[in-house]
């Protein structure tokens, strides 16, 4: 007889975070199953869709596609076919062609024998989503990363994975990028986009996700942060304006994805965040923090 | 249409309630052994408090490999699951401790983490929780997993 009071909790080093899993009100057999194919759905989605791996779909993409379709996994095209729907209603905001700049700035690894690859702003019109989950690139310059979406939508691959086996509640959490499901509210503590040792809010969430950006930091060297990796396709340089952005939103795909718009048009992505349904939170370099108004009750503040 | 509502937050509560140190203990290393060889009826120490071998009904199912990376502010427990042939099968944190006075390198402060059991929380200030915001690296373990396959890959037959 399950106690539904217990519950597990693991992590796992994936998609270049720390990936944690928790399972609630189940055998503790059960429990430890769900994790482990939750975990799986997650390592997938990084085998897929990781730019650092020669083998993942994105790295056949980047490689051949301008020369003849690629096949890949329906898991990647979801994806695709959800960056290139954003792509379009951001006007070109949500871009995930923006690879080559990544690497240009060193953000991102160029493969052996890769040339340097020209920065165009219009090379994402050129990705075309083909029957039969084919992908053609209508330019050799076209390098695509799904590092903006691919976290979130692992999230919602694990997650859907716990809810398969009939939990009382679940969480997933790769590295600020959660979302949770289950009758009790979840109290998640964001940090600090500029000092992360620090709390800056609670919020509490119940059945959806929230998905975070700030700067990157490594606590095994120091607690500085380093320079974010978002960047405004318009100037093709990092964004400055925002220093931080957590989203709420059903998904923790489109909470991602909205994060980066968010960092890049700061306050004028409200329309966006209508548009999807979603929440915001953001901290501007002036050390404001602005709320939208359906959610300013649901965040505690540290003051 | 919507509109932000604004919020100035005052440079002091945002240090009010910054904590000394963070952890986190998933799972002790019989509980990850288990997890890693769900079918091992016989683990065999191979090298002290390190190694692992793991048997099931009288075969090898694995190699279980247990390791730390320590940083400035960060102190990771992790384990590394190889299968017969020296192939990473999984890896899993078994504990997570952050500090922010420079003590994580004393034992004293590490001593305090010593012997608890899989509780399964993330500790601030007594409470459990769940945190989001920047995006931790865990470029280092993914290293330590490197090193681990070095050493270990084609030695454990």
């Amino acid at each position: 007889m399950a106690i539904a009071s217990d519950k597990v909790r693991r992590a796992r080093p994936l998609l270049g975070t720390f990936v944690e899993i928790e399972a609630a009100g189940a055998a503790k057999s059960k429990m430890d199953a769900a994790i482990d194919a939750a975990f799986e759905a997650v390592a997938q989605v990084h085998r897929l869709m990781s730019f650092h791996e020669d083998d993942s779909d994105v790295s056949r993409l980047n490689r051949e596609a301008w020369l003849r379709p690629v096949k890949v996994d329906a898991w990647t095209f979801r994806v695709l076919e959800a960056a290139v729907e954003l792509h379009r209603r951001s006007k070109g905001i949500f871009d995930i062609a923006i690879a080559a700049t990544l690497q240009n700035m060193g953000l991102l690894p160029r493969p052996d024998g890769d040339p340097p690859a020209a920065v165009d702003g219009r090379l994402f019109d050129s990705i075309e989503l083909l029957e039969d989950l084919m992908v053609r690139f209508g330019h050799r310059d076209v390098r695509i990363d799904l590092g903006g979406i691919a976290k979130g939508f692992a999230v919602d691959r694990a997650l859907e994975v716990l809810r398969g086996f009939g939990l009382a509640s679940g969480l997933v959490n790769a590295g600020g990028d959660l979302a949770a499901f289950g009758r009790e509210p979840q109290t998640i503590h964001i940090r600090h986009p500029r000092d992360p040792r620090r709390l800056m809010c609670r919020v509490e969430i119940t059945d959806e996700a929230l998905a975070s950006t700030a700067r990157r930091f490594d606590l095994l060297s120091s607690a500085e942060t380093t320079g974010s990796a978002i960047i405004d396709p318009a100037t093709g340089k990092p964004t400055d304006v925002i220093d931080g952005a957590t989203v709420r939103a059903g998904s923790c795909m489109m909470a991602d994805a909205l994060t980066k718009i968010v960092m890049i048009c700061g306050t004028e992505a409200i329309e966006w965040l209508e548009l999807h349904n979603a929440s915001a939170l953001l901290i501007s370099s002036d050390g404001d923090v602005r709320i939208t108004p359906d959610w300013h009750h649901a965040v505690h503040l540290a003051a | 249409m919507m509109t932000w509502v604004r919020y100035t937050l005052p440079a002091a509560a945002i240090t009010s309630i910054a904590s000394p140190s963070y952890a986190m203990q998933y799972l002790s290393i019989d509980e990850a052994q288990k997890q890693a060889f769900p079918s091992a009826t016989h683990f065999t120490e191979v090298q002290a408090g390190r190694v692992w071998k793991a048997e099931a009904g009288g075969r090898i199912a694995g190699f279980f490999i247990f390791d730390r990376v320590v940083g400035k502010h960060l102190y990771i427990d992790y384990a590394v699951a190889l299968t017969p042939g020296g192939a990473v099968h999984s890896v899993e944190i078994l504990q997570y401790r952050e500090s922010y006075g420079g003590e994580i390198r004393s034992p004293s402060w590490l001593a305090q983490f010593v012997g608890k059991t899989s509780g399964s929380a993330l500790k601030i200030n007594g409470d459990i929780r769940n945190i989001a915001g920047a995006t931790l690296s865990s470029t280092h373990v993914t290293e330590g997993v490197k090193r681990v396959l070095a050493a270990y890959g084609n030695r454990l037959r």
